[in-house]
């Protein structure tokens, strides 16, 4: 658990001074998202040209020439212009979009994660072993973790996608395109990040009132730094004996949220045994601070419009700040 | 209709080779995803469906390079050229033709595009 | 067919004014709108073409007013204007709006008003079905549109994925259901029109109008039509699955039942994208109308055109799975998607080159539809060029779903569909109302569009691929899109105030202005025939076309169609008249009496209508109540206004030429009609079929180990009974034929019969081995062919039960056989229907 403390803090700078993190095609840091820019530039720029030409064509045709031109040169335009120049440009263009696809696609030789997309949060476990398929659920077990996912540097992880609900999308830009998580269906991302950092991720497949409010953290770190994360995510919570637990259990949270090494084991919401250690709570959305989880457990859909989490703004003040402040702990 | 010598157009005769077109990418489409759907075993080779896919490609591209040769043979026996809109039944079967021509080139483009993919993908990744 | 004038001016002294005078005086009569209430009783397409264009564009501008407040929503980040429900509401209703209100009947509307005059016909062959549509179309898109302001309306965006739409925990109320019910209402209207339009250009045409001659409007018409037909029906069958698994809970979409949720983004994409092409083929249509008045030449390269359209109309039902390409599909699949999606833009840019070569070519008139027509170019070439980008798979996995989508549709549906009807509105508003609109008015509308347009769409591109998706009623601070965010919405309002604009100078009180010059243009089309301002019948006289711009290539041409030196210069029986020529050459067949003004479209509208909406609710016994008189409205409909046996057999049309003035078969418009629909309802089946074979594939067993079927058995006996259905059908059509109609009315009734049995012995099977729908999506499937199937032997026994009644009514004879033959022509389709059916259910099974 140690090594990772200089990495982490070093990597909540950004991340706390308002959630920043790259969540942008036009900031690749992974093989796809290169690829996919560099096909772009190349794409826009062809286009412009050819913009320019069609455009200035038309404008000469219907206002700057001094008379008309002959219908054998009319023909031969629509002949070159119209027929030869766009099959020949659009079969090139064609060959070099498809021939990358093999290769974004091809088997990983990292871990393999199971993302399972939820309203309106990501259910993450590490450490599974399944496949794609259809007619068939994620694998089940590994260790347990949301709305955070961390992967190795220069390795090609295999991210495994569906969804017990709706069917949402999983996109972080500045590492690869998006993949659907579909119920029923488990389907296959592969990222494989060129740089080191945080990078944001958000639903892309509209799911609901909160949609626009479900996003996810990606943190690309070192492979050794990757084992030693899993290694800690593995352990129980580190903090079993608190006032903050009680009032927990005793308010019924436990009915949705696991924190392992307590009674608290409910399935329905997002593990919280580490929470204290993800860099953002409520689906990437507020920066994991003890106000912001309080300021949640009270009023969950002032924060987030449509979240599933009922409101605990019943609750005494100074208690919903014990169970936040224990929370808080949860590294 | 005959396939040599004088054949009258029509409009069925006009998408003919659309409709070619159609079934190779209908044929192309359901054999693959017949093949891959179960999308278990993803990175296993299928070159069967792949051969049976150029298979299909060759019939269909040569029934258009047919429509073609008719089309094109009839439009230049009589002297080709783009003029046919005169108020003629041969005008009419002038603009058919080229029209036809036009079309079986368009749908000839659009099956060797179509074939592209199975040079590309070995497997159902 | 040249000489027309000598033979008919001895015969009817044409050249009498006095005969003149009262052969106006009779087409005006018979032509004329009914007066006060009755109004609202008119079919003609001079005025169901109106209300029909004015309605869907006060649908665009409602759409568009939701478009501003999401626009105002986010100007800025992390804004509160509006609620998250209500935001969703908007962008769904927005999109719904747009395409299924808007884009979609503004073709039908435009073509109704404007294919009988571009054809030099006095109307449709059908223009009850016409005023059906249009009754329909206000109905359903009054309720889709109206739900809102009981915060009920649909929230699910407009292609309505499930599970998210049809699982009541996560869209409680109706709005799905408005959306699913209401918009089948409106297809089943689409699907009308285009029957109608379909029958139109091939049979319709005036004398001599050959397919080479043919306007590229009615070319493009007619492929649009033929795309309609066979890319609603699926949409109509994923609707079906749809509305069962929400109302009934059977299991389609549900992978907890063997369901699976892709299966209804392939039934509305398949609908879906030939629908990109349904909205801006018929606009670039305009175009194609629009370039060759103002280069002032005839289009350079028509032939191009017609590859282009037929072409673009194949290639577009490759395309759906493009909008998937992030579901996990294997990479072979999204390939041939792939493929289609670029080769269609070969089609398409072979007609932006014909539009550049013939105004290379041509002395170019610079005016206010030029104007619009440039700037289409303008913006719908960058939303093709983006589309071509989008089209590539790795590329689309970044772009899919975000706001490079959004401005990429905007620039192709705005580009290629919005600015083309701007201009088209421009151009053609003195065929409407006998009046120009203002040019400067239209050049300051223009100009605000144009530059509104792009200050809002240009800078979306950035935002979405700088990581914002669509959807969202808000974004962060730190995602970097606040400013291109305020930039789009300070556009949209540019944008808008354009369109206000536009919505002015057709609104404005014209006072005492003057009516604009005939063929105020110079344009060389038969539309421009037309007088200012228009009189109900269309063209004076049916001319005898011999070119393609008759108005500028045939001599006299606008002076001899006035003096009614061609067909149908008179309405001598009081009856509204057309003539039907051959698909080919246009060689006169038939002179059909189309019928006039009638409350019966409106009434079975409003009870079809009733139908839907009550189904919405679940009031289950006024839906019952509200079917039954929605049949019997329509069987009253066509028993007073279809299949007439006129009062001689044929009659002299003009220029000594005397044509029957009834025929039946493959001769009759209405034998057409009935093919074409069932060629759609044949498609929608096949949908469903596809949804069978599709679970085939998707399951490694299916129909699941154990599952009992509907059986072999009572399939096959239903196989034999519906055999003996279809033969009594052919049997009675030719035995009545052959002048033996005790016969035939014996056939008529027993095969009514066996149709009855045939359809209950095969909704026996699944009934008998216990299917169970909501257990499995095995059995849902198959009680759904079943009962379609079923449905169909029923609706073939009614319509062998109403020939016997014609029969019997003498309404229908030996000669006069209209009804019969369309009926086993409905035969057929059945026979093709019940044979696809059985197999799948009961062989296949048993095969595999």
């Amino acid at each position: 658990m140690r090594p990772r403390i200089s990495a982490i803090s070093a990597l909540m700078l950004p991340v706390l001074s308002g959630c920043k993190g790259a969540q942008s095609a036009f900031d690749p840091a992974g093989v796809e998202s290169e690829r996919v820019l560099q096909l772009f530039w190349i794409m826009l720029a062809g286009g412009t040209a050819i913009w320019a030409v069609v455009i200035g064509l038309s404008f000469y045709a219907s206002r700057g020439k001094t008379g008309p031109y002959s219908d054998r040169s009319g023909v031969r335009l629509i002949i070159w212009g119209g027929c030869v120049f766009p099959t020949v440009v659009l079969a090139g263009l064609l060959y070099w979009g498809l021939e990358i696809m093999p290769e974004l696609r091809r088997p990983g030789d990292g871990p393999t994660i199971a993302v399972s997309g939820e309203r309106f949060w990501w259910r993450v476990a590490y450490a599974v072993e399944g496949e794609p398929g259809v007619v068939r659920d994620l694998p089940r077990g590994g260790i347990p973790s949301a709305n955070e996912i961390w992967i190795p540097v220069d390795k090609r992880t295999e991210i495994l996608l569906s969804s017990p609900d709706v069917i949402h999308s999983f996109w972080v830009p500045s590492i690869a395109g998006k993949m659907d998580a579909i119920p029923g269906r488990v389907n296959r991302l592969v990222l494989e990040p060129t740089e080191t950092g945080v990078f944001n991720g958000a639903c892309a497949e509209y799911c609901g009132t909160a949609h626009a409010l479900m996003g996810f953290r990606v943190v690309v770190v070192p492979e050794d730094e990757f084992e030693a994360y899993l290694e800690a995510q593995a352990q129980p919570a580190a903090v079993t004996d608190s006032p903050g637990l009680e009032l927990f259990l005793q308010n019924g949270c436990a009915a949705c949220h696991t924190v392992r090494g307590t009674p608290a084991d409910g399935d329905v919401g997002p593990d919280l045994t580490h929470v204290a250690s993800r860099l953002s709570i409520a689906a990437g959305i507020l920066p994991t601070t003890v106000e912001n989880l309080a300021a949640f457990i009270a009023s969950p859909d002032h924060l987030k419009p449509g979240v599933e989490m009922p409101a605990f703004g019943v609750l005494p003040e100074d208690q919903i700040a014990r169970i936040a402040a224990w929370l808080g702990t949860l590294e | 209709m005959q396939v040599f010598g004088k054949t009258q157009d029509n409009l069925w005769t006009l998408i003919a080779a659309p409709t070619i077109w159609g079934f190779h990418f209908l044929f192309s489409y359901f054999l693959a995803a017949y093949r891959c759907a179960p999308n278990a075993d993803i990175f296993k080779d299928i070159g069967g469906t792949r051969v049976a896919i150029a298979g299909v490609t060759i019939v269909c591209l040569l029934l258009i390079l047919l429509i073609l040769r008719r089309a094109w043979r009839e439009w230049r026996a009589e002297g080709g050229g783009y003029q046919n809109a005169k108020d003629t039944p041969e005008a009419r079967e002038r603009f058919l033709e080229f029209s036809t021509l036009l079309l079986a080139l368009l749908s000839l483009a659009a099956v060797l595009f179509e074939t592209m993919p199975i040079f590309v993908f070995w497997d159902c990744r | 067919m040249t000489g027309h004038m000598g033979d008919a001016a001895d015969q009817r002294d044409q050249e009498d004014e006095e005969v003149r005078r009262g052969q106006e005086e009779r087409l005006r009569e018979v032509w004329a709108a009914p007066k006060g209430w009755r109004y609202w009783s008119a079919v003609n397409n001079t005025e169901v073409g109106v209300w029909y264009t004015a309605l869907s564009f006060a649908f665009m501008l409602f759409a568009g007013v939701l478009a501003l407040i999401m626009r105002a929503q986010l100007a800025v980040p992390e804004n509160d204007l509006v609620s998250p429900s209500f935001y969703d509401q908007a962008f769904t209703l927005h999109g719904t709006a747009m395409m299924f209100l808007f884009a979609v009947p503004i073709f039908e509307a435009v073509a109704i008003i404007l294919l009988p005059q571009l054809l030099g016909a006095r109307d449709l062959p059908f223009p009850r079905l016409s005023a059906f549509g249009f009754w329909c179309f206000l109905i359903g898109g009054v309720f889709v549109m109206g739900s809102i302001f009981f915060g009920a309306a649909p929230s699910s965006g407009w292609f309505m994925y499930p599970p998210l739409t049809t699982d009541e925990t996560y869209t409680p109320g109706y709005g799905p259901d408005i959306w699913l019910l209401g918009l089948s209402f409106i297809e089943v209207a689409s699907l009308a029109a285009a029957v109608e339009l379909i029958v139109g250009t091939l049979k319709c045409r005036p004398p001599g109008m050959r397919l080479n001659l043919m306007p590229l409007y009615a070319w493009y018409v007619l492929v649009v039509a033929g795309m309609i037909l066979f890319a609603f029906p699926p949409l109509i069958a994923g609707d079906i699955l749809f509305e069962l698994e929400r109302m009934f809970d059977w299991p389609f979409f549900d992978p907890s039942r063997g369901g699976d949720p892709i299966l209804w983004q392939h039934l509305f994409w398949i609908f879906g994208h030939p629908e990109v092409y349904i909205v801006f083929l018929p606009a670039i249509a305009l175009v194609a109308m629009i370039v060759p008045t103002f280069a002032q030449r005839p289009i350079l390269g028509y032939s191009w055109i017609v590859l282009a359209a037929v072409g673009t109309g194949f290639i577009s039902f490759g395309l759906w799975v493009h909008h998937m390409y992030t579901t996990g599909l294997p990479s072979i699949s999204l390939g041939f998607f792939s493929a289609a999606s670029e080769a269609v833009a070969i089609p398409t840019g072979v007609q932006i080159f014909v539009f550049i070569a013939t105004l290379l070519t041509g002395r170019v008139i610079y005016s206010v539809p030029m104007l619009f027509v440039s700037g289409a170019l303008a913006n719908f070439v960058i939303g093709g060029l983006t589309g071509v980008m989008v089209a590539l798979v790795p590329f689309d996995w970044q772009a899919h779903d975000t706001y490079f989508i959004v401005a990429h549709l905007h620039y192709v549906l705005i580009g290629g569909m919005l600015f083309p009807v701007a201009a088209g509105v421009y151009y053609y508003w003195p065929l409407v109302a006998g009046r120009k609109l203002s040019d400067r008015l239209g050049r300051i509308a223009f100009w605000l569009m144009f530059i509104g347009f792009n200050v809002a769409f240009l800078p979306m591109h950035f935002s979405g691929l700088a990581g914002m998706p669509r959807r969202v009623w808000t974004y962060p601070e730190s995602l970097g899109v606040g400013t291109a965010n305020l930039i789009s919405s300070v556009g949209a309002f540019i944008f808008a105030a354009g369109i206000l604009v536009i919505v002015w100078d057709v609104l404005r009180p014209r006072g005492n202005e003057p009516y604009a010059k005939r063929n105020p243009w110079n344009a060389g089309t038969l539309e421009w025939l037309v007088e200012m301002p228009g009189e109900n019948w269309g063209v004076r006289s049916i001319p005898v076309v011999t070119s393609r711009y008759p108005i500028w290539e045939q001599p006299h041409f606008i002076e001899d169609v006035d003096k009614g030196r061609f067909y149908l210069p008179d309405a001598e029986e009081m009856k509204r008249e057309t003539i039907i020529t051959s698909v080919l050459d246009g060689t006169p067949l038939q002179c059909l009496r189309v019928p006039g003004p009638s409350f019966m479209p409106m009434v079975a509208a409003i009870f079809t209508g009733a139908v839907f909406i009550f189904t919405t609710f679940h009031w289950w016994a006024a839906t019952v109540v509200a079917m039954v008189l929605a049949a019997i409205s329509i069987m009253v409909w066509l028993w007073r206004g279809t299949a007439l046996i006129p009062e001689k057999p044929e009659k002299d049309v003009g220029l000594g030429l005397k044509l029957p003035l009834y025929k039946s078969g493959p001769h009759s418009v209405g034998w057409w009609a009935m093919f074409i629909t069932m060629m759609g309802d044949a498609t929608a089946f096949l949908g469903l079929i596809f949804g069978y074979y599709y679970f085939f594939t998707i399951h490694a067993d299916f129909p699941p180990p154990a599952t009992v079927g509907p059986g072999v058995l009572w399939p096959s006996v239903a196989f034999g009974l519906f055999a003996v259905a279809w033969a009594t059908a052919l049997g009675s059509r030719l035995s009545n034929q052959a002048g033996r109609v005790g016969l035939a009315r014996a056939l008529m009734a027993a095969g009514a019969v066996v149709a009855l049995a045939a359809s209950a012995a095969l909704l026996w099977g699944p009934y008998v081995t216990g299917l169970r729908p909501t257990a499995h999506v095995y059995p849902a499937t198959v009680w759904v062919i079943t009962i379609w199937t079923a449905a169909h032997g029923v609706a073939g026994s009614l319509m062998l039960g109403y020939c016997l009644a014609r029969s019997l009514a003498g309404r229908m004879t030996p000669e006069h056989d209209i009804d019969i033959s369309n009926v086993a022509l409905y035969w057929h389709f059945v026979g093709f229907t019940v044979i696809v059916a059985v197999a799948t259910l009961a062989y296949v099974p048993v095969l595999t």
